[in-house]
């Protein structure tokens, strides 16, 4: 089992953020993040990938964790630990985090009304970035986007 | 950063009405894109074309909104098509199945041609 401590020293922290929950923000996260990155090797597909991928997670914490209120933020944390982009979003939201999610919508039953049209960000997420975790704790929940920076530089 | 509103135009090119999308596809655009849409509706067409020229982003509620209209093409018979949509994007409609469901074409040129087919 590695030391925690010895794996953070590992870690390049390459911004630290946050914005009200206000609708339309996660706009602003995603090219923060994009700038972020600019000196990692994401680029074309793979940083629309990522973008996509944080501006779902956004409206996530925005809407299901915070309730919209701006005087709540959402907190962007973004890293790369050994050979990986990890983008960690923050919300306040309270109770058990929300499941992992993310299977593939049932777009006839959509189509059919029989489902509604919406739900749609978990799997775009899962889609986007090689992993996606999900933490919480009283007062907190997180959502941890993950980008292997191999040799093609992402997903 | 400021929200671009969607604003949209309809028109008619040989007989497939084009929709005409330009600026941000999320959930304020529901009330411009619905309307649009009844507007196409009412022409005399069997096939609306969405065109994507000007869009630079649709998030997972825009992608709910395509999917509201295209139930609504599919409960009258209608085609909806899409054209002019980026790399990006085209990804997302394959891995939403959207693609499935509504063609994808490359240029509005190649979509009206289609329609003009078949």
């Amino acid at each position: 089992m590695s030391d925690p401590k010895s794996a953070r020293t590992n870690a390049e922290l390459l911004a630290e953020f946050s914005v009200p929950s206000e609708p339309g923000n996660e706009r602003l996260v995603m090219e923060t993040v994009a700038e972020a990155v600019g000196g990692l090797d994401i680029r074309g597909e793979n940083l629309e990938r990522l973008k996509t991928a944080v501006g779902e997670a956004t409206m996530n914490a925005m809407e299901h964790g915070n309730k919209y209120s701006p005087e709540l933020p959402v907190e962007v944390r973004v890293e790369v630990v050994e050979r990986d982009l990890m983008v960690r979003i923050t919300d306040r939201g309270s109770g058990p985090p929300p499941s992992r999610g993310g299977d593939v919508p049932d777009l006839e039953a959509k189509l059919e009304g029989m489902q509604t049209p919406r739900g749609w960000g978990l799997f775009l997420i899962k889609s986007m970035v090689d992993d996606m975790n999900i933490t919480g704790d009283d007062g907190h929940h997180t959502i941890e986007l993950v980008v292997h920076l191999g040799a093609e530089g992402g997903k | 950063m400021a929200v671009r509103h969607l604003n949209v135009e309809v028109r008619l090119d040989t007989g497939v009405a084009v929709l005409d999308l330009m600026g941000e596809i999320n959930g304020f655009a529901e009330e411009a894109l619905n309307t649009a849409y009844a507007e196409a509706d009412a022409k005399e067409t069997n096939t609306i074309l969405l065109n994507f020229e000007e869009v630079d982003y649709i998030n997972s509620t825009g992608i709910a909104l395509i999917v509201g209209l295209l139930a609504k093409a599919r409960a009258t018979h209608k085609r909806l098509l899409a054209c002019n949509l980026s790399e990006h994007y085209v990804e997302i409609f394959n891995i939403t199945r959207l693609s499935d469901f509504m063609s994808v074409f490359p240029d509005e040129e190649s979509a009206v041609e289609e329609a003009s087919v078949s």
